[in-house]
């Protein structure tokens, strides 16, 4: 990214520290939502995560990650620390890919919150019920697990378009040379 | 993707997961306390937290009453009658306990549950999300004397028992968790007697399980259960559920009942924890008799 002069600067500072304020008002609102209630809800935490790491750098995705998994902990009762180990290296995962396999588009996030909050959940059910062999422990997948993955990913395309949203506005557009537009040439 | 590996980018993201790891490992060793992290996050969060919980449990009583009116409405009939029922049987036990009064005045017994010594009511902050056995969250904690493994409940009867404490917040299991397992008799007749183990087809109704039930036994549907005490985590003759079906299980090996809590665990808005009472286990001493 280039910044040219001091009023592209300071408007590179206020948009990011406003994007950054917007994403972690939606990481607690979306907390507050998982914790209040009785009926299953989806781990919408998951995509959240995913949505800010495909969108940032490693550092930013593993600490979002990290915190955003210590919140799934905190509501759904698990072991502080299990999802945040889960989530920081998905989100780590998840920038990496983005940055040099895949283009941010709906179909390719989609398809990456499918398979982690899958993974996620399916270790969830191995680590918590499956592994303590209940009587009828199958139900627990079939009954909640699964729902809660269905769920998940159907949350992912609200989570999707909050967060285009807020990219829309707020994410700093790169600033290319006459010649590197013409050569097609990008730095990041 | 070669360079990132090889990178000090890589190192230090390898590094923060490892620390995460840490924090895992040591959040298992802390024996039902909550670590420092979770403890300032449960703090900060809770107000938030009882609100939208208050919030949210108003949107479902509204969508609940609208989509089981019917249900409801057969509902009222038959508590009606059962009222009906109830008041002849209070009479009865009115005269009951004229009776009983008149003996009491020569025999000298010690109140009943003198020895227990109660926390402050505790509101449940929220369900713990997405669980099939209905764990919920408290708002008190350590600071209130509460520790991990004490029995809660209402006045009605034994709701579970706390298994994550932090400061100013417990997670509580409850009856309906097949990791929780209460000795229990039958109140009417002590040689009847089984172990109260929640399991999931029971806990999708609200209800939890009693089995290795003691061999010719007696009991009947409508049968209340209490606590036996015989463990130390739960003080002895505590109401727990009555017995709503009795038969074979899916294996048709153990005879098994199906028992409702006295309270209906789903809707829980206040408990009670027990922090100490006569009979209660001391870990602690034991340990150091042990060693």
């Amino acid at each position: 990214m280039r910044i040219r002069t001091t009023r592209e600067k300071r408007i590179f500072y206020i948009k990011t520290t406003l994007r950054w304020l917007i994403y972690y008002i939606i990481i607690f609102g979306c907390f507050i939502y998982m914790t209040s209630g009785t009926w299953l809800k989806p781990i919408i935490l998951i995509p959240v995560a995913l949505c800010i790491s495909v969108n940032n750098n490693q550092y930013a995705s593993v600490l979002t990650g990290a915190l955003c998994g210590f919140l799934i902990d905190i509501s759904c009762g698990k072991l502080f620390g299990y999802n945040a180990v889960l989530l920081a290296f998905f989100c780590i995962v998840a920038s990496l890919v983005f940055e040099l396999y895949l283009r941010y588009k709906f179909i390719n996030f989609m398809m990456l919150s499918a398979v982690v909050s899958y993974i996620q959940c399916v270790l969830d059910y191995h680590f918590y019920y499956k592994m303590w062999k209940y009587e009828g422990v199958e139900r627990i997948f079939t009954r909640y697990s699964l729902k809660i993955w269905v769920y998940t990913v159907i949350s992912a395309v609200i989570v999707f378009l909050i967060f285009r949203l807020v990219n829309h506005f707020l994410m700093p557009k790169e600033h290319l040379t006459l010649e590197e537009a013409i050569t097609g040439k990008n730095h990041n | 993707m070669r360079e990132f590996l090889k990178s000090t980018r890589f190192k230090i993201l390898l590094a923060f997961l490892a620390f995460l790891l840490g924090i895992m490992i040591y959040a298992v060793t802390k024996g039902g306390y909550s670590v420092m992290g979770s403890s300032l996050l449960n703090t900060v969060t809770k107000p938030f937290r009882k609100t939208a919980n208050s919030i949210s449990m108003n949107i479902e009583h509204t969508l609940d009453k609208l989509s089981n009116a019917e249900k409801y409405y057969e509902e009222n009939q038959q508590l009606k009658k059962q009222i009906g029922e109830l008041n002849k049987q209070l009479t009865d036990y009115d005269e009951l306990k004229a009776e009983c009064e008149e003996l009491r005045k020569f025999v000298t017994i010690k109140e009943e549950h003198e020895d227990y010594i109660l926390s402050q009511p505790c509101d449940v902050l929220g369900y713990v999300t997405n669980d099939p056995f209905r764990g919920f969250t408290i708002d008190k904690g350590s600071a209130d004397g509460i520790e991990p493994y004490c029995p809660v409940v209402t006045a009605e009867g034994i709701v579970g028992i706390t298994i994550e404490v932090s400061e100013h917040v417990s997670t509580v299991r409850t009856i309906l968790s097949p990791d929780l397992s209460i000795a229990a008799v039958c109140s009417s007749s002590t040689a009847d007697y089984g172990i109260i183990e929640g399991n999931i087809l029971s806990a999708e109704k609200g209800n939890t399980q009693l089995s290795h039930i003691s061999p010719g036994n007696k009991l009947k549907t409508g049968d209340l259960m209490i606590t036996s005490g015989s463990s130390g985590l739960f003080p002895k003759d505590y109401a727990i559920g009555t017995i709503e079906s009795l038969g074979y299980d899916s294996n048709g090996l153990y005879y098994n009942a199906e028992i409702k809590p006295c309270i209906d665990i789903t809707r829980l808005t206040s408990v009670i924890v027990i922090t100490d009472f006569s009979g209660k286990r001391e870990e602690q001493n034991e340990n150091q008799d042990n060693s």
